[in-house]
């Protein structure tokens, strides 16, 4: 990625670092924390949804990263910052009428952005069945005989496009209705059997930050396939080889100076930093909070705070976040004219 | 180096003007990049042009970047006034060293739609920033929202011609003429772009789905650019065995072409080979299954669609024929790239589909005969997939004398047939499980790296779990 210029990544950056340190178990200080409220105050739209800075336009991946950072903030300071309302006239700003949305007014689709608007509108209760309508059938079409997910239907499987639509189904409730098999099938066999990370795509390199978007798939397929009633599943691991991610992340992907990075040789960023951590983490931890096993690769000290599969911040940070906005009712959306003339109720 | 504000200013602007007059005395600029220099030594300009490529010398980067990215922004915030020339030159300069800059694309988008730019100008420089930076999603998507323009004004342009029938009907030919011309430069030129970037950078998705765009926006139903692509792409693939996003880009191929072939109608005064190739498909087919194909031949039509669904049945085989082909092909000639079992994969469940969608197109004539995909049987012979065309038996090496209408079987008219015997058509052999199977063994039996035997395996296991148990 060319990461010169962050511009448009700054909600990002908050959520790649505040993420890497809860998941470090390293506690956030007040001062720290209400100085990165009032800067995402400062990226917050007025029309709703969040930039990736200051004065620049609204889009759903900042949007995203912005409200997953002020949940892992989890003060009321945090949560009053996002505008409940505005939020859900922006989601609706980038909805289309088959399903998808686009990631910013005037942008693109891809399935991303499904991801995106389905955890900020779970996460501050603002989810309506409507929001979402033809959403999961969209992002089903967007599963291709390889079993993974592309970007738009039609184009190759990839895994952070398959992570993103997957998780979006989650959320909806719809993951069943996926060739979960098929999904299973690609998934598993894109962990590299020298390196033991993962590959994003069929016959690419290894890449640190795959630890979580093709690692963290399955969790979601674990419990889905248990929801489907298979009997064959393990009750102490995961369908992947955690041990051998865990020596990829450890012994292959850190900087001795801190960091960590897609694989040697490679310089450390915090995004990388963010989705090794995350990776290693779901490599460590097996199961939900009534039954949980871990395996940790070295020492004790090795051992990261656990991460909640579909929203990678962590479980404690979900469980809380749904418990403040869920006190609050469903905003109603204005009632006005969208671009295309028609009102929208 | 302590440089002042002012000095700054100085040789940012400088710099940007460099790289105008640069593009200004050469119009052919076709590549750019950051020369290692990182000190400047003597009082020159860092922008370098030597023939067609564009350099920038890095000791200014530091420098340019965040002070022309600051500038824009400040424009934006409407904090600072700059006059159109500049923001051109400003948002040009800024997208060669940074074009994942998003704020600089939909600066050029304003620019554009009030005319101070054509649609072109971005074009070339977003061709000129994907010779260094050839994934950069920002610009990958502002060419399409420029191939979008170009699309609207050419419908618009249509439009207004069908509008207007009364009128020269000499002029508007040319007129529409010129307007195919435009579209057909654009489509080549798109296929450019995207061949370079995906050279530039292996397995680039961005580029190929950029590719699929075009072709699906700017050359819908069109089966002779579809067969153009198949055979130009056969020696790019052949050359990057492990690039999976052109593996991909065939399959896409193939699928389109198919979907084309089985689309077209019955009824068409010119006879329409893929062969010969069309460039339009006529539109509204009322029928799926029959077509006036005819392998060159005016449609001399028999009874019903029999003789249209068989030479379709027969394209159709071919490219399937020839793409398992250049697969084994591949795999024979470079053991151990994983893209091209998945390609042979996807291909062979491809065919399956097919077969299995189409058993029930069956001609009503009695000279049809039927071959099960997945009978096992022991007694055929290792062939190939090249050396059964001459034989005149079904690919089970026996004759079949079957019910049509069976739920498991796939219509293959009858080798015997006197009139394809005469057209001299050799029919090759379908692909099917044993013939797979027997693939995968004469490539066990041949080889001795290991990432190829695991491979070999890894489609026999699949071939046995997931096309066996469709049986």
């Amino acid at each position: 990625l060319n990461r010169n210029c962050l511009d448009a990544s700054r909600p990002w950056l908050c959520f790649w670092i505040l993420h890497s340190l809860e998941l470090l178990q390293e506690p956030i200080p007040a001062a720290v924390a209400s100085d990165v409220c009032q800067f995402l105050a400062r990226c917050q739209s007025p029309t709703g949804g969040f930039a990736g800075g200051p004065g620049q336009h609204a889009h759903l991946a900042p949007t995203y990263a912005a409200v997953n950072a002020l949940c892992i903030i989890g003060t009321d300071e945090a949560y009053n910052v996002i505008d409940r309302e505005k939020l859900l006239d922006f989601l609706w700003s980038v909805k289309q009428p088959d399903g998808s949305f686009v990631m910013h007014v005037g942008g693109e689709v891809d399935v991303r952005s499904a991801y995106c608007a389905a955890s900020v509108a779970s996460l501050t209760n603002i989810l309506t069945p409507k929001l979402f309508e033809n959403t999961t059938n969209w992002i089903l079409s967007c599963q291709n005989w390889e079993g993974g997910l592309s970007g738009v239907p039609g184009l190759e499987a990839h895994g952070g496009y398959t992570f993103c639509g997957t998780a979006a189904l989650v959320i909806l409730g719809k993951e069943h209705m996926l060739d979960l098999k098929a999904l299973l099938r690609w998934v598993v066999s894109r962990q590299m059997r020298f390196e033991g990370g993962f590959q994003g795509r069929c016959n690419k390199l290894v890449d640190g930050c795959y630890s979580f978007w093709q690692a963290g798939l399955l969790p979601l397929l674990h419990r889905a396939l248990y929801k489907e009633g298979e009997s064959e599943l393990s009750q102490q691991r995961w369908m992947f080889e955690q041990q051998a991610l865990q020596e990829y992340i450890l012994l292959c992907c850190q900087n001795p100076t801190g960091g960590l990075l897609d694989k040697p040789g490679k310089s450390r960023d915090f995004y990388h930093t963010c989705y090794c951590l995350s990776g290693l983490s779901i490599a460590q931890h097996f199961g939900n909070m009534d039954n949980h096993y871990e395996v940790i690769l070295g020492k004790e000290e090795n051992r990261l705070a656990p991460t909640h599969p579909v929203y990678n911040i962590c479980p404690e940070k979900v469980a809380q976040a749904l418990q403040h906005f869920l006190r609050m009712p469903v905003p109603e959306i204005h009632f006005r004219s969208n671009k295309r003339g028609r009102s929208v109720k | 180096m302590a440089e002042s504000e002012e000095e700054v200013d100085v040789l940012v602007q400088r710099v940007v003007k460099d790289i105008a007059n640069a593009f200004k005395k050469n119009p052919s600029i076709d590549e750019i990049g950051v020369i290692l220099c990182p000190e400047a030594r003597y009082n020159r300009s860092p922008i370098v042009l030597v023939e067609n490529k564009l350099g920038v010398e890095s000791w200014c980067v530091k420098f340019l970047l965040p002070y022309v990215h600051n500038k824009l922004l400040l424009y934006r915030q409407r904090k600072h006034w700059l006059d159109r020339e500049a923001l051109v030159d400003i948002t040009c300069t800024l997208l060669l060293l940074n074009p994942d800059f998003t704020t600089a694309w939909n600066v050029r988008k304003e620019l554009l739609q009030c005319g101070v730019l054509n649609p072109e100008k971005d074009l070339y420089l977003g061709k000129l920033a994907l010779t260094k930076f050839p994934k950069s999603p920002e610009t990958w998507i502002h060419r399409r929202w420029v191939l979008q323009q170009v699309l609207n004004q050419v419908s618009t342009l249509d439009h207004n011609k069908n509008q207007q029938q009364a009128e020269a009907v000499q002029a508007d030919a040319e007129r529409n003429e010129q307007l195919s011309d435009r579209l057909a430069r654009t489509l080549r030129q798109e296929m450019k772009v995207c061949s370079d970037a995906a050279g530039r950078y292996p397995s680039n998705y961005n580029a190929w789905s950029h590719r699929i765009w075009v072709l699906q926006h700017m050359a819908r139903g069109n089966v002779k650019v579809l067969h153009d692509e198949l055979s130009s792409m056969r020696v790019w693939v052949s050359m990057h065995v492990s690039d999976h996003s052109g593996f991909h880009y065939r399959q896409f191929l193939l699928k389109e072409l198919i979907a084309e072939i089985c689309k077209r109608p019955a009824h068409t005064s010119t006879s329409c080979s893929p062969q010969r190739g069309c460039s339009t498909v006529p539109e509204g087919s009322p029928c799926p299954h029959s077509c006036s194909h005819s392998n060159g031949e005016p449609s001399g039509q028999e009874a019903g669609g029999e003789e249209d669904s068989h030479a379709d049945f027969t394209t159709v085989l071919q490219l399937f024929h020839q793409e398992m082909d250049l697969c084994s092909d591949l795999i024979q000639s470079f053991p151990g790239h994983e893209t091209l079992w998945s390609h042979r994969r996807h291909v062979f469940y491809l065919w399956d589909q097919w077969v299995r969608e189409h058993q029930h197109s069956c001609s009503r004539g009695s000279d049809c005969k039927l071959i099960h995909l997945t009978d096992p049987d022991p007694g055929v012979p290792e062939i190939s997939s090249q050396s059964c065309a001459g034989q005149g038996h079904g690919v089970n090496g026996q004759k079949h004398a079957s019910e049509p209408m069976e739920v498991d079987g796939l219509f293959l008219p009858d080798p015997h047939n006197s009139k394809r015997l005469k057209r001299g058509v050799l029919l090759p052999c379908p692909p099917t499980l044993p013939t797979e199977l027997s693939f995968v063994s004469s490539v066990l039996g041949g080889c001795c790296n290991t990432e190829q035997r695991h491979f070999a395996l890894a489609y026999r296991k699949w071939l046995d779990t997931v096309i066996g148990l469709q049986s």
